[in-house]
């Protein structure tokens, strides 16, 4: 046990006598790995925030089925859907995209009294009457929109909104380019009168399934000229969150694994800096009666310590990204549409996976470095070495 | 006399098979007796610190055998010739062969790191060798800041830290001056006097006074051996 406190408190000094390698070493493997963990957090923020959309909304989906895809769904349903045994609460929405001064707005109508009370606003009040729109700050800022101020939008220019708040910049990633409005307003808005995009099912506790499976039931026995009904359940909509996410953050992994892949030849020529007198050091230890397996043990124990720096190191890093640059550059991998710096707070989270991960990435762009050349050395005649 | 080390044909060949082909050594059959001083003598280019590398197990032979204490250790594994150098043999190299940066105690106190003796015990041991070289005002000098003497005198310390049984000097005097050269001499006749086997190779007549026997190397081979009374 000595020895290898011994080896290790060698090891410890050995980086501190060769600082500026190892400084310049450490300060490459944060640049490594600082992106990574950025994403990673992102990522992970991200999931957490749509999980928690999907936990606190509805629990049944319903549209009309064209051709595999979803389509509005006639309002005739609503009272149908109102009235089966199980359900709490039935309530119509439109869900579109228009473009708002060259910038995409999703636009959410839905009865004014279903909208909570808890939402967060930076400034103004929650609509309550039809002609009212809330939007997001990132919208408001990217057209200078202010509470009070009225405005048109393409898809339908006769009718006039009034912005009557703003929601708050740390609401979640949803709400920065939305316009809340009306069912009413969004339907008008959209000339589809009568209809909405889906009709939000909330249950009562244990009924979700057994309702989802009665109104699939229903819908393919029913005898009508429309098309049939699309259910989509809250495990379901897990499933497609998760795809989604799971498809984003294999992009990133995919580019990051080529920046990686640059990365390594880099970091080997800076882990190689001082070998030549390394060398000599390794033949006199061997000279003067260390093992190979001794030598071998320092190298990895230097690598150990330089990673388990340089990995809480990019952490740091990573949190400084997110907090003071918004997770620029990264975010935008994850989040549709936006610059290279998102204009609301980018959801991250940090996990245990991110520090580990981290670490192991760390051990082995350094390990891959140093310790073949230093086995090689080390197992050579001494004299050889020392040459 | 007990014979400590003997050397059975050997042969030392670099870059074997390629056109700048060299043989150091050849067919060295010699043996050297246990507390005995041994001078390795020759011209530059004569193979002796080839012939030192070999004996001391850092190189291994070509061909022919290095026989310690009666074994073979020519080919003995790494592990088991590590082990041989850590115990039995302390080298002084004649570039001294220091860690830059180190300061004196800790190049002298490496060796015991793989031993599990803790920092404080490695000092005190570092400190006393050193102290005994003269040297109490250089233990915390790193090796640029000392001279060639004293740098010197830090490897023979290094050297000495491990207590070993046989103590090989490469060129000991060619980068020293007048004054170290005689504690060096000091130092290896007081190493000889407490029973280590003392065996330096050099070019250097002022050991002809010291040594019991002299090997003479010329081109690679033992062309002569001198025995001298013992002192």
């Amino acid at each position: 046990m000595k020895k290898h406190v011994n080896l290790l408190l060698t090891a410890i000094g050995n980086i501190i006598r060769n600082r500026v390698r190892n400084v310049v070493l450490i300060l490459c493997l944060i640049a490594v790995l600082f992106p990574f963990i950025t994403a990673i957090s992102i990522s992970e923020g991200i999931r957490f925030q749509s999980l928690i959309s999907v936990e606190e909304g509805a629990d049944i989906y319903v549209t009309l089925d064209h051709y595999g895809s979803n389509a509005p769904i006639p309002l005739h349903y609503l009272p149908r859907f109102q009235r089966m045994e199980g359900v709490s609460k039935a309530i119509p929405r439109v869900v579109g995209r228009a473009y708002f001064a060259d910038r995409l707005a999703t636009i959410v109508g839905i009865p004014p009294e279903e909208i909570s009370r808890s939402i967060r606003l930076a400034q103004g009040k929650m609509l309550r009457e039809k002609g009212e729109v809330v939007i997001g700050k990132a919208l408001a800022n990217a057209v200078h929109l202010q509470t009070g101020v009225r405005f048109t939008l393409s898809p339908n220019p006769s009718k006039i909104f009034r912005v009557s708040g703003v929601f708050d910049s740390n609401m979640s990633i949803w709400s920065s380019n939305l316009i809340l409005m009306t069912f009413e307003d969004a339907s008008e808005l959209f000339l589809m009168r009568g209809m909405a995009t889906d009709i939000l099912i909330y249950t009562a506790p244990g009924h979700a399934q057994r309702l989802a499976r009665e109104i699939m039931t229903a819908a393919t026995n029913r005898d009508s000229s429309e098309p049939p009904l699309r259910v989509q359940d809250k495990p379901l909509v897990r499933r497609y969150f998760q795809r989604g996410f799971d498809y984003k953050s294999g992009v990133f992994t995919a580019l990051f694994t080529v920046a990686f892949a640059f990365a390594i030849p880099a970091l080997l020529v800076i882990s190689g800096f001082g070998q030549t007198e390394r060398k000599k050091e390794i033949g006199v230890l061997k000279a003067t009666g260390w093992q190979t397996q001794e030598v071998m043990e320092m190298a990895t124990l230097e690598n150990l310590v330089i990673s388990l720096t340089s990995a809480p190191l990019a952490i740091l890093a990573a949190m400084v990204w997110l907090k003071w640059f918004n997770g620029a550059f990264i975010a935008k991998f994850f989040i549709a549409e936006i610059g290279l710096m998102a204009p609301f707070s980018v959801p991250s989270r940090f996990l245990p996976l991110a520090s580990i991960l981290a670490f192991l990435f760390a051990v082995v762009l350094t390990m891959m470095g140093s310790l073949y050349p230093t086995w090689k050395t080390a197992t050579v005649p001494p004299v050889e070495a020392m040459r | 006399m007990e014979t400590i080390i003997r050397t059975e044909k050997v042969e030392k060949i670099y870059y074997q098979g390629r056109p700048e082909e060299v043989l150091a050594l050849h067919q060295i059959d010699l043996e050297i007796v246990k507390n005995q001083f041994v001078l390795i003598r020759g011209p530059s280019g004569s193979g002796k610190t080839t012939l030192l590398n070999v004996i001391s197990t850092i190189d291994r032979p070509t061909r022919g055998r290095v026989l310690l204490h009666g074994e073979d250790v020519s080919n003995y594994s790494d592990i088991h010739l590590s082990r041989i150098r850590q115990k039995t043999i302390g080298l002084v190299f004649q570039n001294f062969n220091l860690l830059p940066r180190l300061p004196a105690w800790e190049n002298v106190a490496f060796p015991l790191l793989p031993l599990g003796i803790m920092v404080k015990e490695r000092q005190r041991r570092a400190v006393e060798i050193l102290n005994q070289l003269k040297l109490e005002k250089r233990v915390n000098h790193p090796p640029e800041q000392m001279s060639g003497g004293e740098q010197q005198r830090v490897a023979i310390a290094r050297a000495l830290i491990n207590d070993p049984e046989i103590v090989i000097a490469d060129e000991p005097t060619s980068n020293i001056d007048a004054e170290s050269i005689q504690i060096l001499l000091d130092t290896l006749m007081d190493l000889k006097a407490k029973g280590k086997t003392v065996i330096v190779c050099s070019h250097d007549p002022i050991f002809l006074n010291c040594s019991e026997t002299t090997f003479l190397l010329t081109n690679g081979k033992l062309v002569g051996i001198e025995h001298t009374e013992s002192r």
